[in-house]
């Protein structure tokens, strides 16, 4: 070890490192011209299956329709939002980016500014001005649109049920909280499936991936009970939904259906990929969550024996406890389509862009988003959309371009303006899928809509980290009986104390504003 | 070139008793340059090494910067705020802190306790098989489960221990009754299936390293202290024992830098609603606040508080070894 001293050995390191940081500050090259920005486009989208060949049929009917080049980063949708914090922490921002508005690491850039803010500047364009109201307030972010919304149904939530079970014990669908609770009673306690065992439950709830108010089948329930979705007012000021006696009410009811046995045992565990397992494996007769899992649930059924096509039942929202309905409303869209500063620098140069999004989402732009391309991969038949062609390799690849990626980049077409629906494969999903508008409309007289949906709490974006986890955690503690109503509400204490108070003052303060 | 490769004589170590002057200097820079000259070929070959770990370790460490300052990516490294230490006052006033320090450390205990001895005890029950032929076998399969990953671990362990249809899990209730318990979930479980998990997966493979140690045992020390009259029982305690004790010594050292590593994956896949209290740690920490919230500052400085905390343990130890009259790793 004498050869070297170690001194010699530490300048000859420091030499060769200096060389190498001359030679690492010499590689990274200009090749980001102004140049790209106008005959192509980079996006981000999220991706629910095998990424589309850019080659692909699809992608160049798209291509051609909108007269631009597009350069889209398809990224698998479990990753989005952390894939998304990586892509804003980089210098590469795609021009198009289908962004969580709400999430803090978006908020911050697009306070930066690297984001336009589009607030008023979408109406004149045609297939991009918002269609509804409420659903462009509540994108909104502190009084500015970031983006442009996908559209989804307003109100999408109900109570799935297992159809033959409610006849075999001579139930009635569920009108009220007391109703449902009946029926898990039963589900739990009578032998629905009639192998004279005691092995069957009333709910299947499966391990939430979100925060608080964020459409979990406990938000739903809270809802029914009178509590406000997310915040709402109490005394003339906003209040986080969890404090209120309706939050308690709900949860204290809940705890009862754990403790008897009417809810699945690992409910804290469950993922809630294999959510329908339980349910058609006959364990669970229920679930509270969005109604598309009801034909979900019906296509399930009939894949094992063809002869169950009907064994599911869908049902709205329910009455509290007060014998009124409060129904649980959904945002109305699913994130935004956000136009990065990167390339698009200039007013004129963001109309441009805003001209082929225009081109994207109008009616022809929106069938090749959804439905794909007419006469190769379906055909139209009045106001649905009927597959062909389906055994051919080609016209597969369009239909899984078309379904597991495009239809992300759409932002009208999923409630269905100027597309066709998909037909449904049979009478049950048909008269399913039917009852999912009678059952929202119904519903929506009754929404409780998030008054602060819009509002991004400064606080809650620094401090975000300790205080999402807080509430949810302990709901579902409080639930399973690992701690009791007062450690709830210390729990509670604890939010406030941790940061909870600014934020609630924040939104009071944003609100008043954003109301004024 | 050859004779290159070969120093003629070893070149003595600068005398420190004169003081150094100037011509002295020039000497040595002379000297200097001379052995570099003389040596090429040598520091050629230590270059590519250089290179990696100036462009792949040191280079990277710009971006530490970003612990001192409010960082907004749209602003860039240089275009953000300094704003000095708050994100650490923040990190250590903070409600968290407590919590993820008990947390890590304990973890890190019973890491110490329990899984760090395991691979030294199996590797020496191996040792003392002598049918070669189920030594071999037990051996491979021992290292089987390092080679899957920590999602398949902790989907076994779902498997295995869920409320509701796990094989272990029910097995146990049979043998205990009363009610049921969710392993998986509750906060009480959480550290004792890390552990176990980190056994079963890693014990095996640890073993390695000992089993060499043990090879290089010279055979003629246990055959003198046969005839000497030793036992089995006196022959591991007087000759085995001290000939993997440096392995140990090193192996403990290795170990103690990495104690704050509480292993992202196992830990971030165990994780519940019912026993985030328990389980959170740095790693996870991180995590969460760096790539799910954003606040890249702030996850920056807890991995670099973290960092700072290994490198003190692995000084701290390689002393203690030193003192304790053991050769240390450096």
């Amino acid at each position: 070890m004498t050869i070297f001293s170690t001194r010699r050995l530490a300048v000859a390191a420091a030499l060769s490192t200096a060389l190498l940081a001359a030679s690492a500050c010499s590689g990274g090259g200009e090749n980001k011209g102004g140049e790209t920005a106008s005959n192509e486009l980079t996006v981000m989208a999220p991706l629910f299956g095998t990424a589309p060949d850019p080659n692909g049929e699809l992608q160049q009917a798209v291509e051609k329709l909108i007269g631009k080049k597009l350069q889209i980063t398809w990224v698998p949708n479990a990753q989005y939002g952390d894939k998304s914090n990586v892509t804003l922490a980089s210098d590469k921002i795609p021009d198009l980016m289908v962004a969580n508005e709400k999430s803090p690491s978006f908020v911050k850039a697009a306070e930066a500014g690297a984001f336009w803010d589009l607030t008023g500047k979408l109406d004149k364009y045609q297939n991009l001005k918002p269609a509804n109201e409420q659903t462009a307030k509540n994108t909104q972010t502190n009084g500015k649109t970031y983006g442009i919304y996908r559209v989804r149904p307003l109100l999408r939530s109900g109570i799935v049920i297992r159809k033959d079970w409610l006849a075999k014990l001579g139930l009635k669908e569920p009108q009220s909280v007391e109703d449902l609770y009946t029926i898990a009673k039963a589900f739990a306690e009578k032998d629905p499936d009639g192998n004279g065992k005691k092995d069957t439950y009333g709910l299947i709830i499966p391990k939430w991936p979100g925060n608080y108010a964020s459409a979990s089948p406990y938000d739903v329930i809270e809802t029914w009970f009178g509590a406000p979705n997310g915040w709402g007012e109490r005394d003339g000021k906003l209040v986080p939904g969890f404090d209120t006696p309706e939050f308690l009410a709900a949860n204290q009811w809940l705890r009862k259906w754990v403790s008897e046995g009417l809810v699945n045992p690992d409910f804290a565990t469950l993922d809630s990929a294999n959510w329908n397992d339980p349910f058609v494996q006959g364990k669970g007769g229920m679930i509270i969550d969005v109604n598309v899992r009801a034909t979900q649930l019906l296509d399930l059924f009939k894949e094992k024996n063809p002869k169950d096509f009907d064994k599911v039942t869908l049902v709205g929202n329910l009455k509290g406890p007060d014998g009124e309905k409060h129904s649980y409303p959904f945002t109305g869209y699913n994130m935004v389509i956000a136009i990065s500063k990167q390339h698009v620098r200039t007013e004129e140069q963001l109309d441009q862009v805003l001209q082929t999004l225009d081109k994207l989402e109008s009616k022809e732009g929106s069938i090749l988003l959804t439905n794909g391309i007419e006469g190769r991969n379906f055909k139209a038949d009045g106001k649905y959309a009927v597959p062909i062609n389906q055994d051919d390799a080609k016209v597969k690849a369009i239909q899984n371009d078309v379904d597991k990626a495009f239809i992300q980049l759409g932002t009208r077409a999923s409630v269905g303006l100027g597309t066709y629906a998909l037909r449904p494969n049979d009478e049950a999903s048909r008269k399913m899928r039917e009852k999912f508008d009678v059952l929202m409309n119904e519903d929506l007289k009754t929404a409780v809509f998030n008054p602060a949906l819009s509002i991004i709490a400064p606080t809650s974006v620094a401090k975000g980290q300790t205080l999402d986890t807080i509430i949810p955690d302990a709901r579902i503690k409080y639930l399973s009986g690992a701690i009791t109503e007062d450690q709830l509400k210390a729990q509670i204490k604890r939010w406030y104390d941790s940061g909870g108070t600014d934020i609630a003052k924040e939104v009071n303060d944003l609100a008043a504003k954003a109301g004024g | 070139m050859a004779t290159d490769l070969v120093p003629e004589v070893v070149q003595p170590a600068a005398d420190s008793s004169q003081p150094a002057s100037a011509p002295r200097r020039k000497r040595r820079t002379k000297t200097l340059g001379r052995d570099l000259w003389r040596y090429r070929w040598l520091y050629l070959l230590l270059l590519p090494g250089l290179v990696y770990f100036a462009l792949f370790k040191y280079l990277p460490m710009y971006g530490l910067t970003i612990a001192f300052k409010d960082y907004v990516p749209f602003l860039g490294y240089s275009g953000s705020e300094w704003v000095g230490l708050k994100h650490f006052q923040e990190l250590f006033t903070g409600p968290d802190f407590g919590r993820l320090m008990f947390n890590t450390l304990l973890l890190a205990v019973l890491t110490v306790v329990f899984v760090f001895p395991a691979p030294i005890v199996v590797a020496l029950l191996l040792n003392e098989l002598r049918v070669n032929v189920l030594k071999r076998s037990v051996q491979s399969l021992v290292y089987i489960p390092h080679f899957l990953s920590w999602t398949i671990v902790a989907s076994l362990t779902y498997l295995l221990f869920s409320v509701d249809f796990g094989v272990i899990a029910n097995w146990i209730h049979g043998l205990v009754g009363g009610q049921k318990t969710d392993y998986v979930a509750q906060a009480d479980w959480f550290r004792p299936l890390i552990v176990l998990q980190l056994l079963w997966k890693q014990t095996g493979w640890g073993t390695i390293i000992y089993l060499a140690a043990l090879a290089g045992v010279d055979s003629q020390l246990y055959e003198a202290a046969r005839v000497d009259g030793a036992g089995r029982w006196r022959q591991f305690w007087h000759i085995t024992l001290p000939a993997i004790r440096p392995t140990i010594v090193v192996m403990a050292i290795l170990t103690s830098g990495h104690l704050m590593d509480s292993g992202f994956e196992q830990i971030w896949l165990m994780t519940t609603s019912l026993n985030r209290d328990v389980a959170d740690v740095f790693d996870t920490f991180v995590y969460y606040i760096g790539i799910t919230q954003g606040s890249f500052s702030y996850a920056t400085a807890v991995g670099l508080f973290k960092g700072v905390i290994g490198v003190v343990l692995i000084f701290g130890s390689n002393l203690l070894a030193k003192r304790m009259g053991q050769r240390g790793l450096f």
